[in-house]
């Protein structure tokens, strides 16, 4: 299913739009599902960053094109121009930071004035911190407005497939739908040499004298 | 003015809460047809020689940092007719790989630890990968395995620079000592934090 200006695979595919305040963790999001890390360091999002995210399912693969958009709004570009053609949405608040469940509402009525119908989650995100400000039961919005609402934490993984394992129940209408094994392809042939071995020492080297990433990130699930 | 605590009937707020996986959403159309697949992993011609849970990580030479790649399990696969090990690990719950591939040849035991191609996303890339153990033995195990698979495929001799590697590797598996005194982090969850007052 193509969509204008994106690149056509054989697989479903979905356009998703996420948005929310600035800093909520939007971006931080999408990047812990595409590479693994956890993004510190708050670099504002300048107008939209489409990344496509694939999963694989008892149904066979599916692919998510995430359109990350500006949460400021001096960086907002086309504003909901970015929404056009989006098949589900996330909206993204911060539960340390009230104002930003505040303007869930606002964020909820752009969107579905461009966007008619679709299946939509909440996200609750940063529940890792202790002195959270919004309390889960002071979520009410996703109620009165039929979304599905998750408690995530990008930074612990808490809930992270959550979201997108809602929409692609609803964009597929199974309720049975689940994520299963990605193929692990067989890699080719790996040939070493000796000089690049020594290289690899020497970068080992470099690397092991440089500390893991935080301790209290450590968890094993 | 709010007591505390709060008064017993203030409890079926905790009705509020949403049950596990209750689907508030609206309901919509589906906009495709899926039918089930068989699901092939890829690891249907190999034997598991280690299973373990263990977070990952790749050295990122342009910011000279460790930069999380995942957590889930970690298998140590043998394929049954060529006899080579790999390394697959998928991350939990989405179950997405992250899969580092042992080099062959690769020098003595040690340095399989840190280095590798990297086949998960399709193309072959050179990284520096560390992992990391929720226990000293789990760590063991996966070096000792490591060991026996590195001396399988033709050990070379220990050189000096892999002698202070090796160094370097033991202090940070001692400083998996020091994560074992640590309580575990607290789970997020949906109640409130023990002791916090509604404001």
């Amino acid at each position: 299913m193509a969509l204008p200006n994106q690149q056509t695979v054989d697989y479903p595919s979905f356009k998703l739009v996420i948005v929310g305040d600035g800093g909520t963790g939007k971006t931080t999001f999408v990047k812990r599902h595409l590479t693994g890390e956890f993004e510190k360091k708050y670099e504002p999002t300048i107008g939209v960053e489409v990344h496509p995210l694939d999963f694989f399912t008892n149904c066979g693969k599916i692919r998510f094109y995430c359109w990350d958009t500006a949460g400021q709004e001096k960086f907002g570009g086309l504003r909901d121009g970015y929404y056009i053609h989006g098949q589900c949405a996330i909206i993204m608040f911060d539960v340390t930071a009230r104002l930003t469940y505040k303007n869930v509402p606002t964020w909820h009525r752009d969107l579905c004035r461009v966007c008619e119908n679709i299946p939509i989650v909440l996200c609750g995100n940063k529940v890792d911190v202790k002195n959270r400000q919004v309390k889960a039961k002071q979520v009410t919005f996703h109620r009165k407005k039929n979304l599905q609402y998750y408690e995530i934490s990008a930074k612990s993984n808490y809930n992270f497939e959550k979201p997108f394992l809602y929409l692609a129940r609803k964009l597929a209408g199974d309720t049975n739908l689940h994520f299963v094994e990605s193929p692990a392809l067989a890699p080719p042939e790996v040939q070493i040499d000796l000089a690049a071995q020594q290289q690899h020492e020497a970068e080992l080297l470099a690397a092991a004298s440089q500390p893991l990433p935080d301790d209290d990130d450590d968890q094993f699930e | 003015q709010h007591q505390w605590p709060p008064p017993s009937h203030h409890n079926d707020d905790d009705d509020h809460v949403p049950a596990e996986d209750e689907d508030t959403g609206a309901q919509v159309a589906p906009i495709v047809k899926l039918e089930e697949v068989a699901v092939s992993t890829g690891e249907e011609e190999e034997d598991p020689i280690l299973d373990l849970k263990a977070n990952l990580y790749r050295f990122d030479n342009e910011g000279n940092e460790w930069k999380e790649r995942g957590g889930g399990n970690v298998k140590l696969l043998k394929h049954k007719v060529s006899g080579k090990v790999r390394l697959v690990m998928r991350q939990s719950k989405t179950l997405s790989r992250s899969a580092p591939i042992i080099l062959e040849h690769s020098g003595n035991e040690k340095s399989c630890v840190w280095h590798a191609s990297d086949f998960a996303d399709g193309e072959l890339k050179d990284e520096l990968f560390c992992i990391r153990f929720p226990s000293v033995e789990n760590c063991k195990a996966f070096m000792k395995t490591m060991q026996e698979v590195a001396e399988s495929q033709g050990e070379e001799e220990e050189n000096k620079d892999a002698s202070a590697a090796a160094g370097l590797l033991k202090k940070l598996t001692v400083g998996e000592d020091k994560l074992e005194d640590k309580e575990p982090p607290e789970k997020a969850t949906d109640t409130n934090v023990k002791g916090e007052q509604d404001v």
